[in-house]
């Protein structure tokens, strides 16, 4: 009886215990990883003059560089490509990559409990806004220092290589005050994508004007061809940006983007806000209920089958529907959006990717080292390969073909757009692109007017300029 | 005594392995949420700041939060009564009728349930394809081809049901199963008697079956309430992204668009803590308004 007692005693010991073992591993690795940082810290400090004073640190020391890349339609093998070549030129560095589709699932978690990656690429506008939510938190490191150092392996300044026009936006300057926190990579023009063989069959034009878009539009129709489609309702950022700098200016977009009091309802914005709504007369019309994420691919293979004209996106799209069926004779045609007023310039947004360094990364040295190291030929070969082109004077370049007509965009006279919604505090129940963009879907199917539009757009601007700092 | 003593001891360490887990991931995460939702903070950062009831101020006057709001309340009430009623019907006929290939229709009832939501919205996307979707074409062949398609993910005011109709499909197996097990245990005699009495069948599913299973109908409305609010997140989530234009946002995707896309994690946790309260208080709603005196059998 007592040896039962015992016995089940025991038992029960060894189930809670084992229970724990999860528990009390961690709480032993906890002091360990502790030492690490700070051995890693002591080394940083004792690294960052050698750093400074270029070349090689006099004695080689063991570091370790947590860098976490978004892996976007680029692949994940250029920025193994990268790190080995960092690492090689940078005796004693090892990176530690983290690449993944999701990036913010995977580094977040650990983020939260104040384990951070040293270097992140991640852009901005992804719905789980990790960049938009550690920029609204004052968590990021300024990179003014790094447009300062000179890139490695090479005699030429960070900011004297990146093409001008690039650190001057919202996109890089989040907060609208002139310092950098997001470094400029790979950017993509975005327009309007059509089928070039199509229009050449047809003997239809190219449009240039909205004029002779509307025209286009009617004779389309004529044949049962939509004019326009749209994948989701997302993509109407970079065409609303451009719109709004080709009938206003880039200051005016400047003031749209920083909220000034009244913008949305001026006269210029008005007149984007027309377009739009007359482009959806034009909408394909099962557009709306295919434009969410899981079926906005239909709405771009109606391009592909002849069944609308224009699409906005950026260059991504032609990859991302290479294995998709399409019609004979189908060649990707791409241009900027056409000018909003008659005589002016058409406009194309340029989107680009961001790379930060968080505020509470360990090895910040060696982490502003990594991003000016990104600029260096070597790095932008490297990238280039995979068609990701960073904002480096002559690297598109190396395109051939469909990419290089896309990136030759600017070259045939449409002015480049950058930048964005500036960073503001967050305003809980605001939210400026779902009020911008997502309310296109109901413009469409006409379920909300252009007035009650552009009414709740300038509310939101007016709610975000009250948290702006 | 002191074998009482022992006793205690020895039951105390039997119950700590599970009272530890439940406060660790249980009590403490659910506190957590409701001490979050009196902050305003953007999810990773130190700077908390206490704002009081500020979260629920706002939230009063959202009108995007009513919606989903709205949304949610239709989505629960239409798929529950739906859901009930057909699955207890389906139980009823598997169970108390001889029809062949009982066990396989059990099967084919129950598929839908062992399929991811993914999937289930797959599917649904392809059934709902305004073009050359299931439906469509099916309808097509009454009203006409040349007609405009009818937008079932696209047109606001259908969506929604569009989603019901996805949610029932996925739920009736389930329910179904639950309700034959109980349906199971009622004694054949019962059914035996009534029909030497001359009762037909319906009578007997209300005066008999029915009464019978109350007390496990009465479970499975609280299941509802809380499976409605957790799996229309994931319909959303997979389906319409809760488009068009936020016509089928709901409680939790719009919890997640605050607290993630619009970096206000303490906003967000303030709509936890609303639909925590809503979803306790609806189940005890529920659960009182259908209390009947348990029968024996």
């Amino acid at each position: 009886m007592k040896l039962k007692k015992v016995i089940s005693a025991l038992l029960v010991m060894t189930m809670t215990a084992s229970l724990f073992a999860g528990c009390g591993s961690k709480t032993e690795d906890a002091p360990a990883a502790t030492e690490d940082t700070s051995t890693e810290a002591a080394q940083t400090e004792e690294e960052a003059p050698a750093a400074d004073a270029e070349e090689e640190p006099a004695q080689v020391e063991e570091q370790v560089l947590k860098v976490a890349a978004f892996e976007g339609g680029y692949g994940a093998d250029m920025w193994s490509e990268v790190a080995a070549a960092f690492e090689a030129s940078h005796p004693g560095v090892t990176v530690e990559l983290t690449i993944d589709k999701k990036l913010e699932d995977v580094i977040s978690p650990s983020m939260k409990a104040g384990d951070y990656p040293d270097v992140v690429h991640l852009a901005t506008g992804r719905e789980a806004a990790l960049t938009e939510t550690l920029t609204k938190e004052n968590a990021l490191l300024p990179l003014t220092d790094v447009l300062e150092m000179t890139v490695p392996g090479e005699d030429v300044k960070v900011k004297d290589k990146i093409i001008p026009g690039f650190l001057d936006t919202l996109a890089t300057n989040p907060y609208g005050d002139g310092v950098t926190y997001y470094a400029p990579m790979f950017y993509s023009p975005c327009g309007l994508f059509y089928n070039a063989g199509l229009l050449k069959e047809k003997g239809w034009e190219v449009p240039t004007t909205w004029e002779e878009m509307w025209a286009l539009g009617d004779t389309a129709a004529a044949e049962g061809i939509a004019l326009f489609t749209y994948p989701t309702t997302g993509y109407f950022d970079a065409f609303t940006y451009a719109a709004l700098a080709s009938a206003g200016g880039s200051d005016f977009f400047n003031k749209c983007m920083t909220y000034e009091d009244g913008i949305w309802e001026s006269a210029d914005a008005t007149k984007v806000f027309e377009l739009v709504a007359e482009l959806a007369k034009y909408t394909e019309s099962t557009t709306v209920a295919n434009a969410n994420n899981d079926n906005f691919t239909k709405n771009q293979q109606l391009i592909l089958d002849n069944k609308a004209i224009f699409c906005p996106n950026g260059t991504w799209l032609p990859g991302e529907m290479a294995e998709a069926p399409r019609a004979d004779g189908f060649e990707w045609g791409f241009m900027a959006i056409p000018a909003v007023n008659a005589g002016g310039s058409g406009c194309s947004f340029c989107w680009f990717e961001q790379m930060w360094i968080p505020a509470a990364a360990e090895n910040q040295d060696m982490a502003k080292e990594f991003v000016a190291y990104m600029y260096s030929d070597e790095a932008a070969q490297i990238f280039a390969k995979s068609t990701a082109i960073q904002p480096i004077a002559g690297v598109s370049d190396y395109l051939e073909g469909d990419n290089k007509m896309f990136y030759s965009i600017y070259d045939n006279g449409a002015t480049a757009v950058m930048g964005g919604f500036a960073a503001t505090a967050p305003v809980e129940g605001v939210n400026m692109l779902d009020t911008l963009c997502g309310t296109v879907n109901s413009i469409v199917s006409g379920d909300k007017t252009v007035a009650e539009w552009q009414a709740a757009v300038e509310e939101a601007s007016d709610k975000l300029r009250a948290a702006m700092e | 005594m002191k074998k009482g003593k022992a006793r205690s001891v020895f039951i105390g360490v039997c119950v700590a392995p599970a009272v530890i887990l439940f406060i660790i991931f249980m009590l403490i995460p659910t506190f957590n949420v409701f001490k979050m939702s009196l902050y305003k903070w953007g999810g990773y950062s130190n700077n908390k700041e206490f704002v009081g009831l500020n979260n629920f101020k706002i939230l009063i006057e959202d009108m995007n939060f009513f919606r989903s709001f709205q949304n949610t309340v239709l989505l629960i009430t239409c798929v529950t009564i739906v859901t009930m009623a057909l699955s207890l019907i389906f139980a009823a006929i598997l169970s108390r009728e001889k029809i062949k290939g009982q066990n396989f229709y059990r099967i084919i009832f129950y598929i839908p349930n062992i399929l991811s939501v993914v999937v289930i919205s797959a599917i649904f996307s392809a059934i709902y394809d305004p073009n050359n979707g299931l439906l469509n074409s099916i309808i097509g062949i009454f009203r006409g081809s040349d007609k405009p398609p009818i937008l079932w993910l696209g047109d606001q005011k259908l969506v929604i049901y569009s989603l019901v109709i996805a949610m029932i499909w996925q739920a009736i197996g389930y329910y179904m199963v639950m309700y034959m097990a109980s349906m199971a245990s009622v004694p054949e005699s019962l059914y035996e008697s009534a029909n030497l009495e001359g009762a037909g069948r319906i009578q007997q599913f209300f005066s008999i079956t029915l009464p019978l299973i109350w007390t496990n109908v009465r479970t499975t409305l609280t299941f509802f309430v809380i499976s409605s609010i957790n799996l229309s997140f994931l319909f959303v989530k997979a389906l319409t992204s809760g488009g068009p234009d936020g016509a089928t946002e709901v409680f939790l995707s719009y919890m997640y668009k605050q607290a993630y896309t619009n970096s206000s994690y303490g906003y967000g946790m303030a709509i936890g803590v609303v639909v925590f309260l809503f979803s306790f208080g609806l189940s005890a709603i529920v659960n009182l308004a259908t209390k009947r005196e348990p029968l024996e059998f």
